[in-house]
This record gives C-alpha cells, sequence and structure tokens, in this order.
C-alpha cells in the first residue's frame, strides 16, 4: 500500500443498532485502488452491519470513512453515492416494481453533479453486462437472482463510482449463478473500480480476491492475501486462532 | 332514474378520486394510513373559504391558492410530528395522524365556529342533457378531478420525480444509496397530499358546504376506496373512488339515503373478509 492513496480509508469504525451494543467494534482499513478485498467471517460476525455503516444506512457511533481522500463519514446514503461509494444489497438489490430501463435510468438521474457519470459510463457499463439492456420494459422483479444481481451491479456501476461495496453477491443463487456473479466482479474491478465484497460463499470469495479480511464478532481477526489462505486455515480463521 | 344515479355516483366517485390518491401515496411512500386526510381536506376547504369569501378572490384562484397553502401546511405537520416518528414504525404514525387529524379539525373549529359556511359563487341552472340534470359543480369536479389525475399519472410514470417516488414506495434504503434523498421525496409526497386534499376540500365545499365535519364526512368513503382499489395503488384508488361513489348513491334505489355510508364500511368489511389487497393491490411484484 505504501506510496499509492488508499481508495477506500477507514478509521475507528464502530456502529450497532437502537440501544444495543457496538455490532461493528473499532475497525480500521485501507484498501489499495482497483483492487478486490473479500470480507468473510462466521454468521454475525458484523460483516452486513459493517457493509451499511459503510453505505450510510446505519449511522457510525464513531470512526471516519474516507473515499479517494474525501471524507464521507457524515453524508447521507445518497451524498455518498454521488462521493464515488456505491453499494449493492444482499437482498432486494433492484426495484420489483420498476422496469429494467426505470431501474438503470434512475440509477444516475439523480446524480448530476458526479463526474463521469453519463452516456460513455451507460454504453461501458452495458458492455459489461450485455445481457440487461435486452428487454428495458420488463419488471425488473420478474427477473431471475442472477439477473437481478447483474442489474444491481449495473445500476450501481452508471454512478462511476470509485469503490463498489457488494453485500453477499452470491446469496440464494445456483452455482451456476455464483460463477457468473464472481465473474462479473472481476471485470467490474478490471473496469477501473475498487471492490470491497463481503461473502458467506468463502471458497468464491477467495477465487476473485486480492485480499481477504476475516471479521471476527465485529473486530477485524486476520488481513491477509488472498493467495496465502487455504482452505484449511478457514476453520482456523473463521474462530479467530489464525494471525 | 338510474343513469341520473349513474352519474351522481360517477361524481361523487371523483370527488373521492383526489383524496383517495393523496391517501394511498402517503400510505405507499411513508407506509402509514394518514387518518389526518379528511381534517387536512377540511382545512383546505376553509383556506380557500377564507380566499374567496372573505378576500374576494375568484374561486378558482381561491382553489390554487388553497393548494399552496395546504401544500406547506402538510409539510409542515411532516416536519413537525412524522418525520420525527419516522423511525418508530406504522402504528406510531397511524395514532399520531390521528392526533395531527384532531388538531386540524380544531383549529378550524376554534377559528371560524361550527357553523356553515358556503363559497361565494353564482347558482346556476342545470344543464339538462338527454334527460340528464347536471349540476355546474359536477362539471368543474369532473374536469379538475380528471386534470389532477392525469397530472398525478404524468408525474408518477413519466417523471424523474415519479420514478423516485416509486423507487421509495418499492426500497427505501435502495432509493437512498441509488442517490434518492428520502427526505426530498418524503416532503414532496407532503406536499403533493396537501394540495390535492386542498383542492378535494374546494370540490367538497362546492357540493356541500363549508363546516369542521367536512372531511369528516368522507373520511371512511375515502378510507374505502383507497381499500377497495389497493393501498399503495394510485390507479387502484381512483377505480376504488368511482366505484364507491357508484355504489353509494346506487344505494339509494335499496336504502334509506342516510344509510349510505353502510356502503362504505360493507365494502371494507367485503375486502378485509374476500381480498384484503384490495383490487390492484395484487399487482406488486414481489420476489
Amino acid at each position: 500500500m505504501t506510496g499509492v492513496a488508499p481508495a477506500l480509508s477507514v478509521r475507528g469504525l464502530r456502529s450497532g443498532y437502537g440501544n444495543g451494543g457496538d455490532i461493528v467494534c473499532g475497525i480500521d482499513l485501507d484498501q489499495a485502488p482497483e483492487s478486490i478485498l473479500a470480507v468473510i467471517g462466521p454468521n454475525g460476525s458484523g460483516k452486513s452491519t459493517f457493509v451499511k455503516t459503510l453505505a450510510g444506512l446505519l449511522r457510525p457511533r464513531a470512526g471516519t470513512v474516507v473515499v479517494t481522500g474525501t471524507d464521507v463519514s457524515h453524508l447521507s446514503p445518497a451524498r455518498r453515492v454521488a462521493s464515488g461509494l456505491a453499494y449493492v444489497p444482499q437482498e432486494a438489490n433492484v426495484f420489483g416494481n420498476l422496469t429494467i430501463g426505470e431501474n438503470l435510468k434512475l440509477a444516475t438521474e439523480f446524480l448530476s453533479g458526479r463526474a463521469g457519470v453519463g452516456p460513455a459510463q451507460r454504453q461501458q457499463v452495458m458492455a459489461l453486462f450485455p445481457e440487461i439492456a435486452v428487454r428495458p420494459k420488463l419488471l425488473a422483479g420478474n427477473l431471475s437472482g442472477g439477473q437481478r444481481q447483474m442489474l444491481a451491479f449495473a445500476c450501481a456501476l452508471l454512478a462511476n463510482p470509485e469503490v463498489l461495496l457488494l453485500d453477499e453477491p452470491s446469496a440464494g443463487l445456483s452455482p451456476k449463478f455464483v460463477g457468473e456473479t464472481m465473474e462479473a466482479v472481476t471485470r467490474v474491478r478490471e473496469s477501473g473500480v475498487t471492490v470491497l465484497l463481503v461473502e458467506q460463499n468463502v471458497a468464491a470469495a477467495l477465487r476473485v480476491a486480492d485480499e481477504v479480511m476475516v471479521l471476527v464478532a465485529g473486530r477485524r481477526s486476520l488481513r491477509v492475501p488472498a493467495r496465502d489462505v487455504s482452505s484449511a486455515d478457514l476453520a482456523a480463521l473463521f474462530f479467530a486462532k489464525a494471525g | 332514474m338510474v343513469a341520473q344515479l349513474i352519474l351522481d355516483g360517477l361524481v361523487t366517485g371523483l370527488l373521492l378520486a383526489l383524496p383517495a390518491l393523496a391517501l394511498t401515496l402517503t400510505f405507499a411512500i411513508l407506509h402509514f394510513p394518514n387518518f389526518a386526510i379528511g381534517a387536512m381536506l377540511t382545512l383546505g376547504s376553509y383556506a380557500a373559504w377564507i380566499a374567496n369569501s372573505l378576500l374576494g378572490i375568484p374561486l378558482a384562484m381561491a382553489a390554487v391558492l388553497a393548494a399552496l397553502a395546504m401544500a406547506v401546511v402538510a409539510m409542515l405537520c411532516d416536519f413537525l410530528v412524522f418525520a420525527r416518528l419516522r423511525d418508530r414504525g406504522s402504528m406510531t404514525l397511524l395514532v399520531a395522524s390521528m392526533g395531527v387529524s384532531l388538531i386540524l379539525e380544531n383549529v378550524c373549529r376554534f377559528s371560524f365556529g361550527n357553523s356553515t359556511r358556503n363559497f361565494a359563487i353564482e347558482v346556476a341552472r342545470p344543464i339538462r342533457w338527454h334527460g340528464l340534470r347536471i349540476n355546474h359543480e359536477q362539471l368543474i369536479t369532473a374536469v379538475t378531478v380528471v386534470a389532477c389525475v392525469i397530472l398525478m399519472q404524468m408525474l408518477l410514470h413519466a417523471s424523474p420525480l415519479g420514478r423516485a417516488m416509486r423507487a421509495v414506495a418499492d426500497n427505501p434504503s435502495l432509493a437512498a444509496v441509488r442517490g434518492v434523498e428520502r427526505q426530498t421525496v418524503s416532503s414532496i409526497t407532503w406536499c403533493l397530499a396537501g394540495v390535492l386534499s386542498a383542492l378535494s376540500g374546494v370540490l367538497a365545499g362546492m357540493d356541500r358546504a363549508v363546516d369542521p365535519l367536512l372531511g369528516w364526512n368522507y373520511q371512511i368513503p375515502i378510507f374505502a376506496a383507497a381499500i377497495l382499489g389497493g393501498l399503495g395503488s394510485p390507479t387502484g384508488a381512483i377505480v376504488g373512488a368511482l366505484v364507491i361513489g357508484l355504489a353509494e348513491e346506487l344505494s339509494s334505489l335499496v336504502l334509506p339515503t342516510n344509510y349510505r355510508q353502510i356502503v362504505s364500511f360493507a365494502v371494507i368489511l367485503m375486502l378485509l373478509l374476500v381480498r384484503s389487497q384490495g383490487l390492484f393491490g395484487g399487482k406488486a411484484v414481489r420476489k
């Protein structure tokens, strides 16, 4: 990381729900531009809460989130998108009652101030997901799980993000679609976007990730290059015995 | 006789369509049934009455001013009450809307008393057409409501704002991460609800008279119309309003006219028993 400004920088991030205790307990993170960081961990380790806090859907109790040098910690989710931080939620990640065309239009309609958003970006994104643009009048709720995931990726990328947050993109997909989805994640990285990928499907995540961060009980348990993690290590990682 | 009842029923339905549309919009986007809709209608009619009868402004202009005033009042209600309770769940918001309803109704009562008021409009002879008697008020209602419905449909289905409203109705969190500010959409929704309820207040005031219980008389039929159409469906609210209007008028063939509100209750009861999602509620795609 030395010498390269991080695309995503997180310092001392804490968050939780209501009056309950912290779910995310002080996470620090620097992610290099155009890399894929897989965030893995056991159920209840705070992965989804972490990524929701980054996206702004959950207010941080402490800490900062910086995207390409801009502190977005106090911005609304909508303003964070305009600052270059896009998010694809785990489920319900397209507007089922809007058509594919409307989903795509809406992805940029309220981002007029964002640099790089426009016809050129649209053309580039549609080239990444050619199957999306074929039936623009179809209700997005009628798409299959894999197709919806592609539409959700496309919508997020139309905002020309610096950093893309993906919350379990393989959830509920058949093995064939998991492979296609992970391939799409790689294509997204190759287009110049930094990807933070929260995944339960560890094997699938390790295949595409450059680095892995293991979360246990809301804390960073380990951060290593993905190639250094073997399947045999996983059980130990999840119980925070590694590192 | 039946043709006249059908005509009157359609106009009654059109009168219900605007507040039913306002109710269904707030339900779809803000996720609670706004029990203050009747009181907003009443306050709108008083706002128009002040402009028309006290200030001498022509009724059409008075209606526009009332609509603007109610847009501000509705946004104020959101700022002071509903926005602060948004994360407390729909039941809390429902009860809060009952409180807002009481406040708005009693503002009218304390300010203008209980007596009925009328707009300063000339009484005109009804038009006779193929044996049907058509009042000028009915024509004004029909033209106003049809124009408002067309404009609302265009807004919802052919404008970025409409797409944003439908997106927030579908999934507010996802809308937020697609760049849509929920509070802005919420304020605009209240603004539209205020405008629609004020215009319906003017039409209701022309049909009856302006009094503190004007909106309350329409409250049950408005809810019946919105529920019949499928709460959250703008098209459903309009169709539901027309059906309720027709059913209420045609019920006078078999029921004494002072029992006509039974029809709305009966429709709500039947829907809850048979098709709780209403006529158009099932169309929403959920996967």
